[in-house]
């Protein structure tokens, strides 16, 4: 064989072993991303039917009416507030989880169970719970003469138990990569700074916390792209319509799938997916300046 | 050889004479999970023995009721035949091509004028007044209060109410006397309260709540014929009607302020409320658990007004089903209709008929204890919009309603912010020019 054809059939290979998962890429991925642009512009329903292009109209409801801007600022404060409260109860665990001690391993089993339970299952076991009529949470304060709030109806507590139970369910998440970045601190670092003498704040801020930064960035990041599609548990606790605890996806549920607005929702998806890109990109450059921080003090 | 091809032969058409040959004829109905549609699955029964069409009822949970059937309609062939959809479905199941049309069948099968006028409008009837009709009556429903009638009857009660209020503890005729009444018996302390309104946020239940206050108050959804919206939802009626819903909401049990159907079930049966309003079918419960201890009365009025929400659901048969089986639903919804299967629809817990003759005997009324309330409610019914953008125009005002009561916003301010909305919904649509 001439290294012509040769390379001919080296080329026919690669695009032979590339071309299914490009197939399945483009029909699965970028034809419904490219399908669904399209449909924005419509006034298709999800009951089927004529529909008809209609220019800009969804877009111009999208920003005329308030309840998307409240979904969108209610998503934002609750990934901020998960993701922080997460953040920092995970990484407190982590440090009181570190040393050795007997049980270690089924004391962090116990830690994990919330984790690797079906959100909407959860969502509605806390319902129980925080039930302010016969949830157990109720009849403990009132055993202690504490009030009965009204965790799943009181507007102002609502979403607060929401979040109470997105971090009782992925604070075990944060623990563990928390865990694993401690554990991947060569100990003679430490050894150093106690021959210096550094004091043991000086020790956490100056090393543990810069050394675990890029994985809990990371962490961060796959807790934060989670969190914006928070759906299971608004649907398990108050439903998709309330205002107090409307996020994303539960406002596009409700547009898409109570109202058959396809269209309608289509474009507030592509509007929200122009959000979180922007803010997806600057954190990744955050992370990677960080990555390249940490390389250069490593070397 | 040959003998063994002769078995496979035979094999082959008991299992053939089993499947395709032998296929019953059947129908299936979708509705809601509720002690009515446990009772059309067991009349259906009769109509099994006559016809030998076997029917299956479906009962779906509330909750998640009008998502199955609209995300059900998206498909080329619907899983149902007839779907027992809620009143204000009818503008989209018409418009939209998902209902049959049976004006000309239905006015063949059902002599219309035994139906009462209102459940005709509201839940058959698309555009109202259009005499086109895309559901036949199935459950005629409206909103009616149980309350402990030992706690009104109890003598120390009586004397101490006389005292306070100088007039006799009786049930309410109207709002004003509803109010003293909830404040009289709300003691949370003795965890006593006043009365549990709809105020829930899922589906429509504050809407359903709240419109009795809306209308009783001069206040209204908006101009049928115009759809216009400003100024009449918003008037000084509406906002007065909200405000006093407010009163009331805070003389409730805790969680009164978003309290849907099953919550306001639950903290009634628990014994610590006075007062609840709910739809009629969701009765015989109580009944069952709390027996001679309640008692019923009508939805009051204010200012010699009266309205009430209505509710109920009519029988329409998907347009995605092949012809075959739209026949067979017409034919279970004309044999429904006969005056004699009403007589027994109406034994079955929970559920009401349309039928003007039976509604007015005595044998109905005596039925149960909250028939004769449920009779004397229907000539005061009205509806929520049944446009086809009905569940926007709904989601919007659970939304706007809801922020009313938890105080974020001031009735006014809930009010105009939610003639607005609505107003830019129907103008979408194409119904407000």
């Amino acid at each position: 064989m001439t290294p012509l054809a040769e390379g001919r059939r080296r080329d026919w290979m690669k695009y032979g072993f590339v071309g299914p998962a490009l197939f399945v890429l483009i029909a699965m991925n970028i034809f419904p991303l490219i399908y669904s642009m399209v449909l924005s512009f419509t006034n298709v329903e999800l009951t089927g039917g004529e529909y008809r292009f209609i220019g800009t109209l969804n877009y111009k409801i999208v920003f005329r009416m308030a309840k998307y801007a409240e979904a969108l600022r209610t998503t934002a404060l609750f990934v901020l507030l998960a993701v922080a409260s997460e953040l920092v109860l995970g990484f407190a665990l982590a440090l009181a989880l570190r040393p050795r001690f007997k049980a270690k391993a089924f004391v962090l089993t116990l830690f994990l169970v919330p984790m690797m339970l079906p959100q909407a299952v959860m969502g509605l076991y806390w319902k129980l719970v925080l039930n302010g009529d016969y949830g157990v949470f109720n009849q403990v304060l009132g055993f202690f003469y504490l009030g009965q709030p009204q965790w799943l109806t009181d507007p102002d507590l609502k979403f607060f138990s929401i979040l109470l139970i997105d971090v009782w369910m992925w604070t075990p998440f944060m623990l563990l990569i928390a865990l694993a970045s401690l554990n991947a601190i060569p100990a003679y670092i430490y050894e150093a700074a106690a021959i210096d003498r550094a004091s043991r704040w000086t020790v956490f801020r100056r090393i543990t916390l810069p050394m675990c930064a890029p994985l809990l960035g990371l962490a961060v990041l796959l807790r934060a792209t989670d969190a914006l599609k928070q759906f299971d548990l608004v649907m398990a606790v108050t439903g998709p319509n309330d205002g107090a605890t409307q996020t994303l996806s539960a406002l596009l549920y409700q547009v898409v799938f109570r109202d058959g607005k396809v269209g309608l929702g289509t474009s507030y998806s592509y509007i929200v997916l122009v959000v979180v890109i922007a803010l997806a990109s600057v954190f990744i450059r955050y992370l990677g300046a960080l990555q390249k921080k940490e390389g250069r003090a490593a070397v | 050889m040959k003998a063994q091809i002769k078995y496979i032969v035979a094999i082959c058409l008991v299992l053939l004479a089993q499947t395709g040959f032998a296929q019953e004829k059947s129908i299936t109905i979708w509705w809601a999970q509720w002690d009515p549609a446990a009772g059309l699955q067991q009349l259906s029964q009769d109509f099994t023995k006559e016809t030998g069409i076997a029917v299956k009822v479906r009962q779906i949970p509330w909750p998640s009721y009008q998502d199955q059937v609209f995300l059900n309609f998206g498909n080329k062939q619907t899983d149902f035949d007839i779907v027992v959809g809620d009143s204000q479905w009818i503008g989209r199941g018409a418009t939209k091509g998902l209902y049959l049309e049976l004006t000309d069948w239905l006015e063949e099968t059902v002599d219309m004028k035994s139906i009462h006028p209102r459940a005709a409008r509201y839940l058959c009837e698309y555009p109202a007044g259009s005499g086109r009709f895309y559901a036949a009556p199935c459950e005629t429903d409206a909103i009616g209060f149980v309350y402990r009638r030992d706690w009104f009857e109890d003598a120390k009660e009586k004397a101490a109410f006389k005292k306070k209020y100088g007039r006799v503890l009786t049930t309410p005729d109207t709002w004003e006397e509803l109010r003293d009444l909830a404040e009289f018996f709300q003691r949370p302390t003795q965890k006593r309260y006043g009365v549990a309104l709809l105020t829930g946020r899922g589906y429509d239940s504050i809407v359903m709540g709240f419109q009795p206050f809306l209308w009783s108050w001069g206040g209204a959804w908006g101009e049928p014929q115009t759809f216009k919206v400003q100024g009449v939802l918003n008037n000084a009626g509406a906002v007065a009607g909200l405000e006093f819903m407010r009163t009331l909401v805070a003389l409730g049990p805790p969680g009164a302020a978003s309290s849907d159907y099953f919550h306001s079930l639950d903290v009634f049966s628990n014994g610590s409320t006075a007062m609840m309003v709910n739809y009629f079918p969701f009765y015989p419960g109580i009944v069952a658990a709390m027996g001679e201890q309640v008692g019923f009365f009508k939805v009051p009025g204010h200012d010699g007004r009266r309205v009430i929400s209505l509710g109920g659901q009519g029988f329409s048969i998907s347009t995605k089903i092949p012809a075959a089986q739209q026949a067979l639903a017409k034919q279970f919804i004309a044999w429904f209709q006969q005056i004699k299967v009403q007589e027994k629809w109406i034994t079955y817990p929970g559920a009401f008929t349309a039928n003007t003759q039976l509604l007015a005997t005595e044998a109905f009324r005596q039925a149960s204890p909250y028939n004769a309330t449920f009779a004397e409610s229907l000539d005061y019914l009205q509806d929520f919009w049944n446009v086809p953008v009905y569940n926007e125009l709904l989601a919007v005002a659970v939304r706007y309603l809801g922020q009313a009561l938890d105080g974020e916003k001031s009735a006014q301010e809930a009010l105009d912010a939610l003639a607005e909305e609505h107003e830019l919904i129907l103008m979408q649509a194409g119904l407000l020019k």
